[in-house]
């Protein structure tokens, strides 16, 4: 909300439409013009003060009776509401009762044929999954020992190069024979040159001499 | 304090015209247990209202214009049964105090307010809108549509009420109506046709 202050303050008040009341709002102090003014008390005649005071009495003997009236018709509605205790309420509310057992039993049955035929999907789907994953363990054990022939054979055709103590005096006199020299070097055409040792010619000789092992 | 005779009256005027309770029983000798005291605006009323002190505390001084008192109160020439405390009013700048020579006046001049005659009604008809509202509400309420449009009357309790109200079917000897009534002052109403504002 636009304070009043702020409204006054503005450069055109004009262009505001307040749709309230043209006064001091209620939290304003006293206007200073009016800070010492004493508001005449009213004189009335003894005739019009009896007058006023029979109407307002009888004004507020009017009303009070209507505000019980209403007070005592909502306190009747509400008791009636609240205290189920007549026939008709009890007959209705068994009724009521009886009736939705009965739409309750129909609902049971319904969702207890769904649940059955639930179970059952649920049931043959379990199967196929154990199923489907016992074949799978087996599948996988077979590839397994499979895999491990395979390689034992792989192993046993490499086994014969391998060097068993019968042999082993005849592979150290063939590598006492042949030194290999893995010191070598790789030109751009993927040329061999091996042997540190061996002399490098770097005349026209097309060929490179590969040193005699 | 300065004493002057003149007395002048600043600020709105008062109906009040008097001393604070305490500011009387302060300054009586035993806190004037057993002298009459008067409300001034009580003393409009034909019949003697006064009150006799039987008992006085004081209190705190946070309360320092209150005091409470017990009294034997009679409103209206009538007295009240047992006493009554005056604590909340006895802040208001108007008891006085009853001279002692003057008490036997007022104990004697007991002229009971008392009306034996005047039942007031317990029943009043309905205003003429509520009638025709009451009939479309019941009606969509589906409850029974009301006959007799009347509504029955709440009077707020109070010590001092002598007029007794109508039990039953007991036929009132004051009516109250849904108009404007029977003008206390009829020369308010020169020249209006009554008849017509009554609402019938």
């Amino acid at each position: 909300m636009i304070s009043h202050k702020f409204v006054l303050n503005r450069a055109c008040p004009i262009l505001i439409q307040c749709a309230q009341a043209h006064r001091k709002p209620r939290w304003f102090p006293v206007a200073k013009s009016k800070i010492y003014r004493i508001p005449k008390r009213p004189q009335l005649s003894e005739e019009e003060r009896l007058e006023i005071l029979r109407i307002t009495n009888n004004y507020k003997t009017q009303m009070r009776a209507v505000r019980k009236f209403y007070t005592d018709d909502m306190v009747k509605e509400k008791s009636t509401l609240e205290s189920a205790t007549s026939e008709m309420s009890q007959r209705l509310e068994a009724e009521e009762w009886q009736r939705c057992e009965e739409l309750n039993e129909k609902w049971n049955k319904q969702i207890a044929t769904e649940r059955e035929e639930r179970r059952k999907k649920e049931l043959s789907e379990m199967e196929d999954f154990a199923l489907a994953r016992m074949e799978a363990i087996d599948r996988e054990k077979r590839e397994r020992v499979e895999k491990a022939s395979e390689q034992i054979k792989r192993e046993k055709e490499l086994s014969e190069t391998f060097i068993s103590r019968e042999k082993l005096e005849e592979a150290i006199d063939y590598a006492l024979a042949n030194p290999v020299d893995y010191n070598y070097a790789i030109d751009l055409k993927g040329n061999m040159h091996t042997g540190r040792d061996t002399p490098i010619q770097y005349e026209n000789k097309e060929r490179v001499q590969v040193s005699s092992n | 304090m300065m004493t002057s005779k003149v007395v002048k009256y600043v600020g709105r005027t008062t109906d009040f015209k008097g001393k604070t309770l305490w500011e009387i029983v302060g300054s009586l000798k035993g806190y004037g247990v057993g002298r009459i005291i008067v409300r001034h605006v009580f003393q409009r009323y034909p019949e003697p209202s006064f009150m006799k002190i039987t008992k006085v505390e004081t209190c705190p001084d946070e309360e320092r214009r209150r005091v409470r008192v017990w009294v034997e109160k009679t409103f209206r020439g009538r007295r009240l049964p047992g006493l009554t405390e005056i604590y909340r009013t006895s802040y208001k700048t108007d008891y006085q105090l009853i001279p002692k020579d003057e008490e036997e006046k007022f104990m004697k001049s007991i002229a009971v307010h008392d009306f034996p005659d005047v039942i007031l009604p317990n029943k009043i008809e309905m205003p003429p809108l509520m009638k025709k509202f009451i009939v479309k509400d019941h009606e969509k309420k589906g409850l029974e549509i009301i006959q007799d449009f009347v509504l029955p009357i709440k009077y707020s309790y109070s010590p001092n009420r002598v007029k007794r109200v109508a039990v039953g079917d007991e036929k009132p000897t004051v009516e109250f109506t849904m108009g404007l009534g029977k003008p206390v002052s009829p020369s308010l109403y020169e020249g209006v046709q009554l008849e017509d504002e009554i609402c019938r």
